[in-house]
This record gives structure tokens, C-alpha cells and sequence, in this order.
């Protein structure tokens, strides 16, 4: 074009025309598209499928089990302040119990020293190292050091990473990142099927109320209103209290009361979608109710009901993680993360990460959870279409 | 207005009748008699205390001479610890819980409304992203977890709070933040997005037309009309921050009657459990519907049938 002319008419043939720009896509196409596009939603679905391989496929890769105890090896933390020793390469780390610990010089954990003799009153206690090698502690100060060869203190020990326990052990000597594991297992697994059996009363309570209407639909709505004044944190508690211990009878309490959300949600839906066309037509070529319910009704009803379930998982998870924590969940030895949580507050004061380890797990998954259903909403808001 | 309240007042009773219904049968529902223990009882001795707390009744007497008993605000005796009635347990931990929840109450509202207001007025600036942020970690962290990171940091590292206890005002200050924490967040993001939408009316519109300060736009048009979600989630909000109680309590060591529940649970102390949890129900229950009365003075639109 000529750039003098501003005014030349642009040329434009035909097919130009008939081009369509904009990509054609399906609902879900177009839903998956709005979704990656925003960060936070992004985020939290890649933390979901991290989440998912660190509990499921990290089990296999771990040398430990939930169960098996060390109480040798307990509370030590995972960056550990080691002193050296006499030799090259061999280092020594102090815990708490006043037990010497050999450690290498990649932070591997060798073995623990057999003690020697204590001296009550210069407070230091010897450990055979080797034949007729001592080391020497002294708990004369805090903290409590280990002794150079000429039998000072060594008051600056040296920083190592933990690399036989690399996120360290709890208080019974257990690896806390094969539990971390096996409770965001648990914790997944609870809240996934509570969530999937809420889902499931919630559509067929809801959807009924919704699509009879009338007098059944108020009897049932009163009975959601009764359930949803009751405070849902105390009958859980009571419910899992009549169960046995275990699992099941968290995943019972769980979906006994939550599903009182979806029923509303479901109801409201229905209650749009029954007048509509397609409704009409379907029941005009004499479908049956059940086929309406579940062929017409429902499948359009899909989108705020997946908001609904990703939200329910988060307060699933958060729940578990209370029960646990009051001391009604998971029965030991299994890990959850609410019981990590638990155990740990004892001795919150010597070993914070025991806390602050599951404590963070805990907050990835409601992150995640609650950025992946925030996102959900947002893609399937039609008004939201640019 | 006084259809309505007659109305409410039914709907309450019978809610309330439910939870009790609800509350007996699973505690019936629970293997093992309330005096199983791991220590050996005589048979003699278990055939007295059963007659003593009329348990050889049929399970309806006993259901109506419970509510009975509730009706005249007798829970009955705990059956764990010898002398004690649960009414000595609601009695006792009763003013700690209040005190903590109103203190609570107080300060998440001083808090999340003008934060909400805030980041609603400075929408997509980066006063709103940092507000938001703030609120989103409070709603995904577990109070829990604010309790005790807050215990580890202000009272073992730097020492200014007590770790449990409130014998003095300065122990209520963690337990009031933990507590608040998910209710703070909750509300700041309704408080944001309420404003947000009532900014956009035709009636701000003319209001700024008039001339008057924005200041006056806000304060006179706006928030009144914003503020109503957030009153109505003002019940359940009260709710939550009670029945959240029952852990900070337990973490902090106040002897509020959340502390009593948890300990009764643990112990699985049935009476204590049952008249606790129709004790909070009911609580919670008026507190909905003092809120809903609320309304109508706030808004004069709302017309009750």
C-alpha cells in the first residue's frame, strides 16, 4: 500500500470474508483453554499432579517405611550442625538424648558412638571412636559440643544437609518423608472419596427436590436447612465417635454430613434448567424422568457442580486433618498429617520442622485445591468468554 | 414481622429438637455401654450406676426425661469424672469461651472490613494484590497451624506472648489471631467483591454526579449497601469461629468449654458430649437468628413474611 494514500480503500476478496478468526472449540475445550490461561489456575493443577506423584509413586522410591522406628536416629533434624572429628571426611553430630552420632562427609548418618565413660564433674562424656580413639562431649554449655583432639570446645560446629533422613525423623525415629508420603496419601485418598460420595448424594438429593418441585422439594429443602443450621464440625466428631477407628469411618463422618452444599447447588440448577427447551422436548418424545435426570438435567448442571467438588476437597482435607489433630483420626501407626501435626506440637519448642514440615504439605494442598477450583469457576463462567 | 418471628421460632424449636434427636440416638448408637472402660467393673457395680442414671429405662423415657432436663437447663452429670455435671463444665468454661469469641468477633471485624474496603477501592492496584494475598493464605492455612507457627514465633523465639494461659489480656492475643485468621480472609474477600459490585450501580453513578466527596460516596451510598453480605454470613461466620475454638483452646490451654468438648471426646465422656453439642447447636442457632433480626435494621428493603 501506497503510504502517502491514506485513504485507499484496503482490498478484500471473499474468502477473506468467510474466514472465521476465531478458533471453533468445544465447551471443554474452551473451558480447558480459559483455565491454562491463567497462572493461578495453572499453578494449582500442576501442584495437584506433584501432589499425586509425591504420594503415590513416592513410596516407591523411599529405603523407609511409615511404620519402621529407629529411636537411635530420633529427632534429628534435616540441616544438622555437625562438629569434626579426628579424622578427615568424619564429622559428628550431638542430639538431644546427649548421643554422638558419626556422620560422613556427604551427611550420611554411619553409626551411633558407643558411650565410654561419663565425667559428671567437668560434664563431659567420652565415646569410643575407634580402639583406643575418644571423642569427647561437653555439656558443659549450651549448646552441647563436641571436643577438639587437644580437648577444647568446638564452638562452631559446621552446617550439613541430613542425607540419609533429608527431611530428618520425628520423635519415635520414623522418616518424616516417607509419613509425609503416606499421610498426603491418606489425606488425598479421605478427601477424594468423601468428596466423590458427597457429589453423588448431593446430585440425585438435589437434582429430585429440584426437578419435582412442589411439595417435595420444600420437605427437602427444609431438611437441608435443619442439616445445614446444625454446626457440621461436631457431628462429624460425633459420627466418627459411634465408627470404629480407622479410615472408613472418617470417610463415613466426611460424606454423612457435607453433601448439603452440593444438594443446594444441584437444586438451584435443576430448577433453571427444567423449564428450558430442550427439556420440554425431551419429555415430548416421552423419555422417562430418570433419563431426563440423567441424560439432560444433570450433564448441563456439570459445570458448578465440579466447582462444588473441588471446593469440598479442601475442607475434606482440612477436616481430616482437624479430627486427626484433636486426636479422633487416623489410629497410629499410620501417618496423616494431621496426627504429624499432632505428634509434633510435644516438642514444638526443640524440633519446630517436625511441625512445619506436614504443616506445609497441609497448605500446598488447599492451595492448590482451592487455585484449581477458583479456576474452574472462572473458565466455566460463559460471561467471562473473551 | 411478627408472623415472621413466631415462624423463625418454630423452625428454631424444631431444629433444636433434631439435634437433640440426633445427638441421643448416636450416642446410643456407640458400642459399648458409657461405662465401659479398660478397668474391670463388679457386675453389681455397673447394675447400680445403670440404676442410678435410669439407664434400665426404655430408650424413649429416657430420650424425653433428657430433654426434659435440658428444658430446665440440667444436662445431667458427666459420667467420667465423679460429682461433676456437665452444667459445672458449661459454667466454669464459659466465660473464657465468650470472652475469647467476642474478643474475636471484634477484631476480625475491625480487621477484614477495611481490608475488603481497601482492596476494593484500589482494585488491581498492588494494595488490592497484597490484601488478597494475605486473605487467600488465611483461608488455605489451618488455624492449627497459624496457632502454633504464631506459639513458636512470639512466645519461643521472641518471647513477648504467653504460650498458654489467659490470666492476663496478653493471652488472648494469639489464640484471637488464630482464631481469626480464616474468618478475617473470608470476609475481606465478600467485604472486596460486594463493594466492587456495588461501586458499579447507577445510584453511585448519580451520587458522584451530585458532586459530593468521594469520601461521602463511599461512606454514605456504598458501604451501607455493601455491608449486607457480609451481615449475612455473619452467623455462620460466628459459628465457625466457636466451633474453631475447640482446637485453639486445646493448643493454648484456656479452660473454655471448647477445651471440655475435645477433653470429652477424647475420653469419650457421653453425657458431657451430648449436652455440649446441644449446648453449641443452640448457641449457634440464636446467634443465626439475631443476625437475620439484624437485617432489617440495616436494610429497610428486606420485608419479612
Amino acid at each position: 500500500m501506497d503510504a502517502s494514500n491514506k485513504w485507499e480503500r484496503v482490498s478484500m476478496d471473499a474468502a477473506d470474508a468467510e474466514r472465521i478468526y476465531r478458533k471453533s472449540r468445544t465447551f471443554f475445550g474452551d473451558v480447558w483453554y480459559r483455565f491454562r490461561h491463567k497462572p493461578t489456575s495453572l499453578l494449582g493443577l500442576i501442584l495437584v499432579v506433584v501432589l499425586l506423584l509425591f504420594s503415590c509413586v513416592g513410596p516407591f522410591f523411599t529405603p523407609y517405611s511409615y511404620s519402621e522406628q529407629n529411636t537411635k536416629l530420633a529427632n534429628i533434624p534435616p540441616v544438622m550442625t555437625v562438629y569434626p572429628g579426628p579424622e578427615e571426611g568424619v564429622y559428628f553430630y550431638v542430639t538431644q538424648a546427649l548421643k554422638v552420632i558419626e556422620v560422613d562427609e556427604n551427611g550420611n548418618l554411619i553409626r551411633q558412638l558407643k558411650k565410654d565413660k561419663d565425667d559428671a564433674k567437668a560434664k563431659r562424656t567420652s565415646f569410643k571412636y575407634a580402639d583406643g580413639v575418644k571423642v569427647y562431649l561437653d555439656y558443659s554449655a549450651q549448646p552441647n559440643v563436641m571436643c577438639d583432639a587437644d580437648g577444647n570446645r568446638i564452638e562452631q560446629g559446621i552446617t550439613k544437609w541430613n542425607n540419609t533422613y533429608l527431611l530428618g525423623t520425628d520423635q519415635l525415629g520414623r522418616d518424616i518423608l516417607t509419613r509425609l508420603m503416606y499421610g498426603t496419601r491418606i489425606s488425598l485418598m479421605v478427601a477424594f472419596i468423601a468428596a466423590l460420595v458427597n457429589m453423588v448424594i448431593g446430585i440425585f438429593y438435589g437434582g429430585i427436590a429440584g426437578y419435582m418441585g412442589g411439595r417435595v422439594d420444600s420437605v427437602m429443602m427444609r431438611i437441608v436447612d435443619i442439616i445445614a443450621t446444625i454446626p457440621l464440625t461436631l457431628y462429624v466428631i460425633l459420627i466418627k465417635m459411634c465408627l470404629s477407628d480407622g479410615m472408613l469411618s472418617i470417610i463415613i463422618a466426611l460424606s454423612s454430613v457435607y453433601w448439603v452444599d452440593m444438594a443446594r447447588v444441584v437444586r438451584g440448577e435443576m430448577l433453571s434448567l427444567k423449564n428450558q427447551e430442550f427439556v420440554l422436548a425431551a419429555r415430548t418424545i416421552g423419555s422417562s424422568t430418570r433419563t431426563i435426570l440423567t441424560k439432560h438435567l444433570i450433564p448441563n448442571a456439570l459445570g458448578p457442580i465440579l466447582v462444588t467438588v473441588t471446593m469440598l476437597i479442601p475442607s475434606a482435607i482440612f477436616m481430616e486433618a482437624f479430627m486427626s489433630f484433636i486426636g479422633i483420626g487416623i489410629s497410629p501407626p499410620m501417618a496423616s498429617l494431621g496426627t504429624m501435626c499432632n505428634d509434633a506440637t510435644e516438642a514444638l519448642r526443640t524440633n519446630p520442622y517436625q511441625l512445619f514440615l506436614p504443616a506445609l504439605v497441609i497448605c500446598v494442598i488447599m492451595f492448590a485445591f482451592n487455585f484449581v477450583g477458583d479456576g474452574l469457576r472462572d473458565a466455566l463462567d460463559p460471561k467471562l468468554k473473551k | 414481622m411478627g408472623k415472621y418471628l413466631v415462624k423463625r421460632a418454630i423452625m428454631m424449636a424444631v431444629t433444636l429438637f433434631m439435634i437433640a434427636l440426633l445427638t441421643f440416638s448416636l450416642m446410643h448408637i456407640v458400642p459399648g455401654g458409657p461405662f465401659t472402660s479398660d478397668k474391670q467393673v463388679s457386675q453389681a457395680v455397673l447394675d447400680a450406676m445403670t440404676k442410678k442414671y435410669n439407664l434400665d429405662d426404655p430408650l424413649w423415657k429416657q430420650f424425653f426425661d433428657y430433654i426434659g432436663g435440658v428444658l430446665r437447663f440440667d444436662f445431667g452429670p458427666s459420667y467420667k469424672y465423679q460429682g461433676k455435671t456437665v452444667n459445672d463444665f458449661i459454667v466454669n468454661g464459659m466465660p473464657y469461651t465468650a470472652t475469647l469469641g467476642m474478643v474475636t468477633l471484634v477484631f476480625v471485624l475491625l480487621i477484614s472490613i477495611p481490608m475488603g474496603i481497601v482492596a476494593a477501592l484500589k482494585n488491581g492496584r498492588w494494595q488490592d494484590m497484597v490484601l488478597m494475598t494475605v486473605a487467600t493464605f488465611g483461608v488455605t492455612i489451618p488455624s492449627f497451624v497459624i496457632a502454633t507457627g504464631l506459639m513458636y514465633i512470639f512466645s519461643y523465639k521472641l518471647g513477648w506472648l504467653p504460650t498458654y494461659g489467659v490470666d492476663s489480656w496478653k493471652g488472648y492475643i494469639l489464640p484471637m489471631i488464630a482464631m481469626g485468621g480464616y474468618s478475617i480472609s473470608f470476609l475481606a474477600r465478600l467485604m472486596r467483591s460486594s463493594l466492587l459490585e456495588v461501586m458499579g450501580q447507577d445510584y453511585i453513578r448519580t451520587a458522584r454526579a451530585k458532586g459530593i466527596s468521594e469520601f461521602r460516596v463511599v461512606w454514605k451510598h456504598a458501604l451501607r449497601n455493601a455491608l449486607i453480605p457480609v451481615i449475612t454470613v455473619l452467623g455462620p461466620t460466628i459459628a465457625n469461629l466457636l466451633t474453631g475454638s475447640f482446637v485453639i483452646e486445646k493448643i493454648f490451654a484456656i479452660p473454655g468449654i471448647g477445651g471440655y468438648f475435645v477433653n470429652s471426646v477424647t475420653q469419650r465422656d457421653y453425657t458431657t458430649i451430648m449436652g455440649m453439642t446441644i449446648f453449641y447447636a443452640a448457641i449457634l442457632i440464636a446467634m443465626i437468628f439475631i443476625v437475620d433480626l439484624f437485617y432489617c435494621l440495616i436494610d429497610p428493603r428486606i420485608k419479612y413474611e
